[in-house]
Formats: structure tokens, C-alpha cells, sequence
């Protein structure tokens, strides 16, 4: 579909967005901190939408431009991109950093979705 | 409020805020960057990361890696497909490096819990700055101490076009399309380098030259890189010029401008069309609109910069000045970063240790690049005297240039020796590959006090560009000739 309830993947727009559709998500969101200058986050990002959009709506990614978003990224100790936060109930409960494939992404939002 | 507040992001003033950092105190960094009138504008780090060192090497190596290709046909190497050059491909890898290091910085500042303001700040009072944020607000800030680290942006030829339709060094390095058929004006380093990778990516490039090339560099030196440059197909237009105006015949990425010039010994008129104008003709220091003259400190009028004495004190004791915009001081990124963090010892680390303006090395990244340490020839003759001196030098052949049959007598090697010191080295000069890397080493020997004789007795690398310097027998007093035979 293409109701903003269908679109697994959001680009945050502020502050106080990221509060709304991430922090106070009652599903679980994936973060994905990048950089337009990054090379792998070029590579990591459409992979993992991907992945996200094979979960049926499970799991929603929420995707952060470091640059735009300096505050942000420093708040949650971004320091090398790509960073990809798991966040439920507004909490980190999963992180990594750099570039995974496909199976490792899939192992990382199972694991999300069903903790 | 603070310990001690920086102006200015750049190199000095980011090595100096860390150092004071770490050393338990409560500081903030300034930086903001005027964009061009072009528009162009850039992130935390200063000119070496964004629009200096940083892209200008990159683009440098981009210029020799084409070099480097032609030359790999006489090694062997086959391939079918005409090698072409892609601007926007180079400029678009460089600049993704550059972010990346902008990104460095703001996490470095941020794990020191230093506070960075990406705003501009003035001085309204003694110890208090004035700063405007992007949103138009206004905050004051106190501190028992002030840096100055503006460094400089590039002059502007003052005619009727010049701001419109050229481009400077703070353009070029993110210019989103190929600058096409270019004249350079200004014989300084930034000028050179430019036009010199510029012509390597294979663009029609010219360069106007008011007098001589390099200024303040060893002018034997400098003719030969210019020398160099020549042979290379870029062509130099030395007469002394004054400008008359730039315009734009079309718009376009690039677009066609005509330059018209009138020169200063004659009636001639000068007019030529060029995709690109880049004016390198000198850089001014950011000193005139931070207040300074509200809290007494005082700068040359004449070119804007800072006096300080030897701690790096202006003449209001609470206010610091480092980098580009010392008066009578190197313009030179590690001496920034030297003095800035030698600044912050001082100041709270209890260390008395001042920073080494003496025996400085550089590199100029021409497309025969020149290295070098110490006395240029003139000064050293004008210091020291011609009778005291002994100077040594050599053509020398890399073995790399043999197989592609590039010339053997263009790279040049030249010491300066003072004969009343033990023969003790105070002027170093290599003309080759690689200078950067060679000259290093040297400068290290040079602080340790190197002689004739202890070079003599070094055994060199072989085959090395530098051991040249191992074996130097002909002095010039001896008149004996230096070009190099074939083997």
C-alpha cells in the first residue's frame, strides 16, 4: 500500500519527531544514523530497508542524517556511520556499527522483533 | 563562563581547545564560515581540511596518478580504452573524505567536552564575546582567556566581474563542474599547485604572474618549478598586468568569460576567453569584524594580522593569537597546530616550552614538487654572507624516470652550508618526487644540527631520490658542471 501506515521507513524530520515516531513507538524502530559523505551507509541503508520491509510491519526503520541531525547523532553517541540503533519502548537495546550483510540483518531485527 | 574561549575551528585553534581540554578546563570553539560570494561554504576543521592541504594533495595525487599512467605504457602496461579524467567523480570522493573528517572533529570536541558554537562572535566588551546563531538570536559568553585562530580568506583582484564570475582556492576544491579552460592569477604556492594539477587533469591551463614566482621561497628554486611547469604545458603570461575587468560572455557550468588586462610597459591590451578565472594572489586574515578594536587589540593595519611575542601574547595580555594570522610568522598547518597546543601547556599545563619558528620544513606540491628546510639561498647570502657560505649541489635522475625516458637533468638537489659552523647545514632544497617525504627527514637532522660531514658520513638508501644527498661533491663556488650524463 502506500498509506503512511504501510511505509515501513521514515526519515526523521527533528527532535521532536524522532521523540514521536521513535522514542514513543509502541512497535519496535530501527535507527539508522548515516552521512551523505559515507560510502558504506550508501551500501548498508537500501539493504536494510530491505530487510525491514520483509518483516510485515514488525519493525519500522527511522533514518537519521548525521549532519542534519548533529544533536541527535551526538545525543545517542553516534561516533563512526554507519550506526544502526535498535530501539524499543524508546529504549537501545541493540547497536552496531559498519556495514552487514542480509542474513546478519534479518538475525538482528528477528532478534528485535522477538525479545 | 568559560576557561578559555577559541575563535576560529581551524587547525590551531581545534589543537588548542583539545590540548586545554585535557587538561581540565571549560572551553568553547567558534567557528563559522563566511560562504564565498559564490556561496560556497564548509564544515568544522578550517582551510587545511576543507578548502587547503587536505583537497589540494588529493587532487595533486589525482594530477600524478595521470602522470603515472602515461608513464606505465614504457613499464608494460596495455590497455585499449583512452584515459579520461573525471571531475566530478574526484571532487565528489575528496569531498566525501572532507565530511568525514568534518564529522571527526565535532566528535573529538565532543569526547573532550569541549562546547563548539558553529556561529560567529564578536567582542563587545573585555572578556566577553557576543555570538550570533543561526536563528537570528544573539548569547554572550565570558572567559578568562581568548585565542584568536581566524585564519585568512583569499584577496579578491578588486575589478569590476572579480567577485561575479571568479572562483579562489575556497571554490575550486567543491566546484561541481570541471573548471574546463583556466587562467590562474598570482604566483604564490596556492597558485602553482592549483594550475600545476589542474594542467595534470589535463585542462588548457595559464598562469599570470605580476613578478616572480613563490615569493619568499629560494628564487632558483622557484624558477625551476615554474620551469617545470612550462615544459609541462602551462603556459605563463609574465608581464606585470593590471586588470581591467572580467566578464561573463555565457552562463554555464563551466561558462565563457573574458578576461581584459592592460600591461604595464606597454599599450597592449591583453584579452583571451577562459571557462574558469582562479584569483590565488594572496590570502587576508579574518581579524577586521570580531571587535578587536573594541578591547584594544591591536593588528598591522596593512595586512590585518596579529603581532604577538613570543608566547604567542598580543599586546591585551588576557588575548592569544595563533595560525595564519600571526604577523611575520609561517603560514603553515603544523605550526598551528604546534603553537596551539604548546599555547594550552602553558597556559594550564605549567610547561614554559615555546614554539620552534626556526628551520620550519615545507612542501610546495607543484607537479615537480619542492622541498625544503631552512635558509633560502638569498637570505642565507644576506644573512651570513657569500664568503661564509659553501653551497653544494646536484642534478639528480630518479630511477623511476629512466624507463619512461623523463628528463635527467630537472630534478635538483641543493645545501647550504655555513663554513664557520663546522660546515653546519642551514639551508635544505630538493627539487623531485616525493620532496615532502624526503625533506622530513632532513629537518629532523637540520634540529639536531646536521653537517657536511655528518651527511657525509650517513650512507644512503639506494636507489632513493634522497640519498643524493649523501654524496654531494660540487659546490657552486667550484663552478664545476653539474648535468647529469646518460648512462
Amino acid at each position: 500500500g502506500t498509506s503512511p501506515a504501510c511505509r515501513s521507513t521514515f526519515n526523521v524530520q527533528d527532535g521532536s519527531d524522532f521523540q514521536d515516531r521513535v522514542v514513543n513507538n509502541p512497535k519496535p524502530v530501527v535507527v539508522d544514523f548515516h552521512a551523505q559523505w559515507c560510502g558504506p551507509c550508501k551500501i548498508l541503508g537500501p539493504r536494510l530497508e530491505k530487510m525491514v520491509a520483509k518483516q510485515e510491519g514488525k519493525v519500522l526503520m527511522a533514518k537519521v542524517d548525521i549532519d542534519d541531525h548533529t544533536d541527535l547523532a551526538i545525543e545517542y553517541e553516534v561516533s563512526a556511520v554507519p550506526t544502526v540503533l535498535a530501539m524499543k519502548n524508546g529504549d537501545v537495546v541493540d547497536k552496531f556499527v559498519g556495514i552487514k550483510d542480509e542474513d546478519q540483518l534479518e538475525a538482528f531485527l528477528k532478534k528485535l522483533i522477538g525479545a | 563562563d568559560y576557561d578559555l574561549i577559541i575563535i576560529g575551528g581551524g587547525s590551531g585553534g581545534l589543537a588548542c581547545s583539545k590540548e586545554a581540554a585535557a587538561l581540565g578546563k571549560k572551553v568553547m570553539v567558534l567557528d563559522y564560515v563566511v560562504p564565498t560570494p559564490l556561496g560556497t561554504s564548509w564544515g568544522l576543521g578550517g582551510t587545511c581540511v576543507n578548502v587547503g592541504c587536505i583537497p589540494k594533495k588529493l587532487m595533486h595525487q589525482a594530477a600524478l596518478l595521470g602522470q603515472a599512467l602515461q608513464d606505465s605504457r614504457k613499464y608494460g602496461w596495455q590497455y585499449e580504452e583512452q584515459v579520461k579524467h573525471n571531475w566530478e567523480v574526484m571532487v565528489e570522493a575528496i569531498q566525501n573524505y572532507i565530511g568525514s573528517l568534518n564529522w571527526g572533529y565535532r566528535v573529538s570536541l565532543r569526547e573532550k567536552s569541549v562546547t563548539y558554537l558553529n556561529s560567529y562572535g564578536e567582542f563587545i566588551e573585555p572578556h566577553k564575546i557576543k555570538v550570533y546563531t543561526v536563528r537570528g538570536q544573539v548569547t554572550y559568553h565570558t572567559a578568562e582567556t581568548f585565542v584568536l585562530a581566524t585564519g585568512e580568506r583569499p584577496r579578491y583582484l578588486g575589478i569590476p566581474g572579480d567577485k561575479e564570475y571568479c572562483i579562489t582556492s575556497d571554490d575550486l576544491f567543491s566546484l561541481p563542474y570541471c573548471p574546463g579552460k583556466t587562467l590562474v592569477v598570482g604566483a604564490s604556492y596556492v597558485a602553482l599547485e592549483c594550475a600545476g594539477f589542474l594542467a595534470g587533469l589535463g585542462l588548457d591551463v595559464t598562469v599570470m604572474v605580476r613578478s616572480i614566482l613563490l615569493r619568499g621561497f629560494d628564487q632558483e628554486m622557484a624558477e625551476k618549478v615554474g620551469a617545470h611547469m612550462e615544459t609541462h604545458g602551462v603556459k605563463f603570461i609574465r608581464n606585470s598586468q593590471i586588470f581591467i575587468q572580467v566578464e561573463q560572455l555565457e552562463e554555464g557550468m563551466p561558462g565563457r568569460l573574458k578576461v581584459t588586462a592592460k600591461s604595464t610597459e606597454g599599450p597592449e591590451v591583453f584579452e583571451e576567453e577562459y571557462n574558469t578565472v582562479l584569483i590565488a594572489i594572496g590570502r587576508d586574515a579574518c581579524t577586521r569584524n570580531i571587535g578587536l578594536e573594541t578591547i584594544g587589540v591591536k593588528i598591522n593595519e596593512k595586512n590585518g594580522k596579529v603581532p604577538v611575542n613570543d608566547e604567542e601574547q598580543t599586546n591585551v595580555p588576557y588575548v592569544y593569537a595563533i595560525g595564519d594570522i600571526l604577523d611575520g610568522k609561517l603560514e603553515l598547518t603544523p605550526v598551528a597546530i604546534q603553537a596551539g597546543k604548546l599555547l594550552a601547556r602553558r597556559l594550564y599545563g605549567g610547561s614554559s616550552t615555546k614554539c620552534d619558528y626556526i628551520n620550519v620544513p615545507t612542501t610546495v606540491f607543484t607537479p615537480l614538487e619542492y622541498g625544503s628546510c631552512g635558509f633560502a639561498e638569498e637570505k642565507a647570502i644576506e644573512e651570513y654572507g657569500k664568503q661564509n657560505l659553501e653551497v653544494y649541489h646536484s642534478l639528480f635522475w630518479p630511477l623511476e624516470w629512466t624507463v619512461p625516458g623523463r628528463d635527467n637533468n630537472t630534478c635538483y638537489a641543493k645545501i647550504i652550508c655555513s663554513k664557520h659552523d663546522n660546515n653546519r647545514v642551514i639551508g635544505f632544497h630538493v627539487l623531485g618526487p616525493n620532496a615532502g617525504e624526503v625533506t622530513q627527514g632532513f629537518a629532523a637532522a637540520i634540529k639536531c644540527g646536521l653537517t657536511k660531514e655528518l651527511l657525509d658520513e650517513t650512507i644512503g638508501i639506494h636507489p632513493t631520490c634522497g640519498e643524493v644527498f649523501t654524496t654531494m661533491d660540487i659546490t657552486k663556488s667550484s663552478g664545476q658542471d653539474i648535468t647529469q650524463r646518460g648512462c
